[in-house]
């Protein structure tokens, strides 16, 4: 599986790349749909002690234990509901398997390298080194995040940091 | 067809390490003053299964040691010399080299190291030191092959010396040869080394007469199929013996006279039935040998006896072979003949021998990577836990509508359950591993201090997780190497003491519910506590005025703390202890020391089964589970109002029994953020830490679990105060408490 995640990533950027779109308040974000590795509902969770809030803690995905981030709380975007419509995207990044509470999923696209623009610097919540560029579809932007260096980061603090000097 | 030789190194590689340490323990068992057959004989063949195998896989290094060393080993055996202690110290050095001799074949290098000459050298010495010019002048261990050639000289017109010491200097060109022959004219017996092939021989033999009237045939395997039988079948010594001799052509002709082992040996000598075993051993252990026969082994796997057939022709003489291999009675060879030895090699070269080549012992077991037992063990523990999460909701079902439901799920239950037991049950190796190099250890390190040290070895039975016994290793070393070091005192000093000369180191190892315990307890000088205060203080240690032993004795756990007067290559630069001490902790374990001044040390190591699953108490806080590891847990308490005090600036404590314990809330050390019930509603587990004990204040014990520890690291990072996290019956996730960092969190 993890082979054909590489072997799509080396796909040639002028053809078109597929991404999943999901909100977070009100604005529109795709990351790249081979580092997502399911969509499913949100549970119950064992929190985390000490851990900083966006980390709502863990869960027992068949046995293996993964860490649940809500991106909402992460980014400021208020206290949302969890409700029987709040969706977990479960990445897995390098190997490792993260899961990220989102407001909803919209859309699988399918994106040229030519329509992705780059970001101007601007104030969004989110930092635009984890920004990979804009995209529009249908007036709609969409904002293309590296969630890869995004959920490596230190600010996530979803690594520990000698896991990332070695890797 | 040819085969890949690599294919089998492995097996090779193994085997050979097991050998060894069989080798080193009997060699260390051994009583010098009245050494035991049996024991001589079973080093004799560990030493010759490693100088067989080594041969055929073409580790001509190895084979060459194990031959020198054989040698010597073969006439202790045979009560032709008596063991010394010089000799037990050579065969373990000679033991050392070889280790590094496999070690470096296994990283693919050659190993070049002076000992290897040196330990030869020594052996060799021994060998013959009883008799300088020793009619059992060992054959030259053979670097390339070792040809025979028998002939009788009229026949084949070199009836003059000199034509023959022409044809003998022709010969020498193509490597080393001797002339084993003694001084008979009618039959001559030359043996060369040489790398060039049969046809070479051949060829130079051509120029003086017909290479057929010249018996050539290739030694290079006999000893190890001498050995053969040894290995695989249990044979009495006797025969063995026999047939060892039959097949060691140098000493065998001059001896056969004096020799009453081998009487069979002048009649079969030029019996074509003789050549015919023998050439048969050739073709069945040619797959190890590398020899031409090597070939139609491959065959043999597949179709004894139509490719014996085969082998055989490769070696020209057909005659006498079908009958042998024919007729596999014993009546073609009596009992005490070499043949009868031959036969059973010959006859079991099966596909299964030829392939796995194994001592009869490893039938009953295979080798198998950890990954896959620990895969095993992952997916019994999924099991486990679909298991409970199934019976959580089966829980609601009304038993008497649903009766077939819960008679299956409590069958389900108990297989599970063995099913589980039985999986980690295959991770769990008797501690004899790690213990059978202590022997050695406390022999070698006692001589090197000129110390007198006994070991006592009990308990080896004791079973334990494969991954903790190879962890063991390193802290169990230290513990010994220090024990003799600063533990044993000299002799004299012993006997001023009026204790006897020989110290005694003592491993022991236990099961006490739950988990297992390791001791090592030496009779020696004990710890000095005055000496540990006085370095405390310099090193800038805070102790209390009156410290209990106790505690003085953990100091020997800091880092860099030392006692020892002088730095000595075995302990003393203080780097040990606290490496110790990490180690186990490690592991889920802990150190405790107790001593007594001239009485000696005791040093108790108490580690869990197993690191991948922990008995736990499940444990509640607010509406989250924890798991307090079971071996920390001393006993729980409903408290009083009345225990619980503050102290300023040092937070709370409980009082228990007479004894003030640190605090632990669960709610404080993780920010439930839930305001903190009544603590008298709670109870107070009190636990064991590194620091001492101490009690936690939890809401709730709920029950006891077997659990299945995860980390959290592998898509996370590591939470402080947490060890692992575990799956639950419901499916969720608790998290493992780790007491000692609970403790340190509570602090701050």
């Amino acid at each position: 599986m993890s082979d054909e995640r590489r072997e799509g990533s080396a796909v040639v950027t002028d053809s078109a790349r597929e991404y999943l779109t999901f909100t977070l308040g009100d604005e529109e974000y795709g990351i790249d749909i081979l580092k997502v590795q399911e969509i499913r509902g949100y549970d119950a969770v064992t929190k985390i002690a000490n851990s900083p809030d966006f980390i709502k803690g863990v869960i027992n995905m068949r046995g293996t234990i993964v860490p649940i981030i809500d991106m909402r709380l992460k980014f400021h975007l208020g206290q949302v509901e969890y409700n029987d419509f709040t969706v977990v995207i479960i990445l897995n990044i390098s190997g490792r398997i993260v899961g990220v509470v989102v407001d909803g999923v919209s859309d699988v696209i399918a994106l040229r390298g030519d329509q992705v623009r780059p970001a101007p610097e601007f104030g969004a919540v989110l930092d635009t080194a984890y920004i990979d560029g804009l995209a529009t579809l249908d007036e709609r932007m969409i904002i293309m995040v590296d969630i890869e260096r995004l959920m490596t980061s230190q600010e996530m603090g979803l690594v520990d940091q000698p896991y990332l000097s070695m890797a | 067809m040819t085969i890949d030789m690599s294919q089998f190194y492995q097996v090779f590689f193994e085997e050979a390490g097991e050998n060894l340490t069989a080798m080193e323990s009997l060699l260390l068992e051994l009583d010098v003053e009245a050494a035991d057959l049996e024991t001589l004989n079973a080093i004799f063949r560990a030493a010759h299964s490693i100088k067989g195998g080594a041969g055929t896989f073409g580790f001509s290094d190895m084979a060459e040691v194990t031959h020198v060393l054989e040698t010597l080993l073969d006439r202790l055996r045979k009560q032709e010399l008596t063991p010394t202690v010089d000799m037990v110290d050579a065969f373990l050095q000679a033991g050392d080299v070889l280790k590094s001799q496999l070690q470096a074949h296994q990283e693919g290098e050659e190993y070049e190291d002076s000992r290897v000459a040196e330990v030869c050298a020594l052996l060799e010495h021994l060998a013959h030191a009883d008799e300088p010019t020793a009619a059992v002048a060992a054959p030259l261990a053979a670097a390339p092959t070792r040809w025979r050639l028998a002939f009788a000289p009229q026949q084949i017109g070199q009836g003059a010396a000199t034509e023959r010491q022409a044809l003998f200097a022709s010969l020498a060109e193509l490597g080393q040869i001797q002339d084993q022959s003694g001084d008979t004219a009618t039959r001559c017996i030359w043996q060369i080394t040489t790398a060039s092939g049969r046809e070479a021989i051949e060829e130079l033999l051509a120029f003086v007469c017909d290479p057929r009237q010249i018996e050539l045939e290739n030694v290079e395997l006999e000893a190890a199929s001498g050995q053969r039988p040894a290995v695989t079948a249990p044979m009495p010594s006797a025969e063995t013996e026999t047939a060892y001799g039959f097949f060691e052509p140098v000493p065998a002709t001059a001896n056969t006279a004096a020799s009453g082992a081998d009487p069979g040996y002048g009649f079969f000598d030029d019996a074509p039935g003789a050549e015919a075993t023998q050439d048969h051993e050739q073709t069945g252990y040619g797959l190890f040998g590398g020899s031409p026969g090597m070939t139609q082994v491959a065959a043999v796997a597949q179709q004894a006896q139509l490719d014996n057939k085969r082998g055989y022709g490769f070696f020209k003489d057909l005659s006498g072979y079908n009958e042998v291999a024919a007729n596999p009675s014993p009546t073609a060879a009596s009992a005490t003949t070499p043949a009868a030895s031959a036969r059973p090699a010959a006859n079991r070269s099966t596909p299964a021998d030829a392939a796995n080549k194994r001592p009869a012992t490893a039938e009953s077991s295979i080798r198998v990577s950890v990954e896959k037992v620990d895969q095993l063990i992952n997916l019994v523990g999924e099991l486990v836990i679909t298991h409970a999460m199934l019976a959580d909701s089966a829980a609601g079902l009304d038993p008497v509508v649903h009766e077939r439901i819960m008679g299956g799920l409590s069958n389900l239950e108990r297989n599970s359950r063995d099913l589980q037991e039985a999986v980690m049950s295959i991770r769990m190796m008797p501690i004899s591993f790690v213990f059978n190099r202590f022997p050695r250890v406390v022999r070698d390190t006692a001589a090197t201090l000129g110390k007198k040290v006994t070991l006592k070895l009990i308990g080896e039975d004791t079973e334990l997780d494969k991954g903790l016994i190879e962890r063991m290793a390193d802290p169990l070393n230290h513990l010994v190497r220090n024990s003799i070091d600063h533990g044993i005192e000299r002799p004299e000093v012993r006997q001023a003491a009026g204790k006897s000369e020989t110290g005694e180191i003592v491993l022991r190892a236990s099961h006490r519910g739950g988990s297992v315990v390791v001791e090592v307890s030496d009779d020696g000088a004990g710890l000095n506590r005055e000496k540990l205060l006085a370095k405390a203080a310099k090193q800038g240690i805070p102790m209390p005025d009156n410290p209990p032993d106790k505690e003085v004795w953990q100091l020997i756990f800091h880092a860099g703390f030392s006692t020892a007067e002088r730095v000595t290559d075995i302990s003393g630069r203080g780097v040990g202890m606290d490496v110790v001490r990490r180690n186990i902790e490690e592991m889920n374990g802990r150190v405790e020391v107790d001593s007594t001044a001239g009485r000696g040390t005791h040093i108790t190591i108490r580690l869990p089964l197993t690191l991948a699953i922990l008995d736990g108490l499940s444990v509640r806080m607010g509406s989250e589970m924890f798991i307090l590891p079971l071996t920390v847990i001393q006993e729980s308490i409903q408290p009083h109002p009345e225990q619980f005090k503050t102290v300023v600036g040092k937070g709370r404590i409980a009082q228990i029994n007479d004894e003030y314990l640190p605090l632990v809330s669960l709610h404080d050390v993780f920010n439930s953020g839930q305001p903190e019930p009544d603590p008298i509603a709670g109870i107070l587990v009190i636990v064991e830490t590194n620091e001492g004990r101490a009690a936690v204040l939890v809401d709730e014990l709920v029950a006891q679990h077997q659990v299945v520890i995860k980390s959290l690291e592998t898509n996370y990072r590591k939470v402080e105060g947490v060890s692992g996290a575990t799956i639950m019956g419901d499916g969720r996730v608790a998290l493992i408490l780790d007491v000692d960092a609970l403790v340190r969190l509570s602090r701050r």
